[in-house]
């Protein structure tokens, strides 16, 4: 199963399932917002998503997640907006039979998250004032 | 002539001060015309900026020819996650 939401607010982790009886493995990530950026103190980081584009290239990306790996769920929460230091920006669940793909694959997910899905972030530093991000890791 | 909106985001927003762009150009402009056009719009600010381009929210190949009433996004390196 594939589930894929950029959500504007903080997000909802999802839950712990015990009801996956084929699945030897559940990774969890959670991307959060470091303090500093290119040694700067932050207070937060505004992300800006290509409304409807981005929606569409992450449910790409997911399908094309699951078709690449042996993997049963792909779940993704992706937040825009303000998010303050120390705050989740995404998470990611994935689960699938062994270890080694769910892991393999999670990789694969976020390295191509960050290569095409059109969203992008703003360092809010600690004058208030907003620019561009200089990260892309 | 043809019109086309122009989306501006992250680097092209902070150069250009402003959302977006609706722009008269010849028939015929091509995505790198117009990646040209914008950043000497910008004085220098894109410099160094690698720019993607989607058209009608799906990235396209340099050169593709624009057609009256396309939205294009100029995409500077995205940074999700």
């Amino acid at each position: 199963m594939i589930k894929v939401e950029i959500v504007s607010g903080p997000i909802d982790f999802f839950p712990p399932d015990d009801n996956h009886r084929q699945d030897g493995a559940e990774l969890t990530f959670n991307g959060r917002v470091r303090a500093t950026e290119h040694g700067k103190n932050i207070t937060a980081l505004e992300y800006e998503k290509y409304e409807g584009m981005a929606q569409t290239e992450l449910k790409q990306l997911a399908k094309e997640t699951v078709q690449r790996f042996p993997i049963n769920d792909l779940f993704c929460r992706h937040r825009i907006g303000r998010v303050n230091v120390g705050e989740t920006s995404i998470h990611v669940v994935i689960c699938s039979k062994h270890r080694q793909e769910g892991i393999d694959s999670m990789s694969w997910f976020i390295a191509e998250l960050k290569k095409r899905i059109p969203i992008w972030k703003w360092a809010i530093l600690e004058d208030g004032s907003k620019v561009p991000s200089e990260c892309v890791h | 002539m043809i019109q086309v909106k122009v989306k501006c985001f992250s680097h092209v927003k902070y150069a250009l001060e402003t959302d977006e762009l609706e722009l008269e150009l010849e028939r015929e402009t091509t995505t790198t015309r117009l990646d040209k056009l914008i950043r000497e719009k910008a004085k220098g600010k894109l410099d160094g900026v690698s720019l993607r381009v989607a058209v009608n929210q799906k990235y396209v190949p340099e050169e593709t020819v624009l057609g009256d009433g396309d939205e294009v996004a100029l995409i500077p390196p995205v940074q999700g996650g």
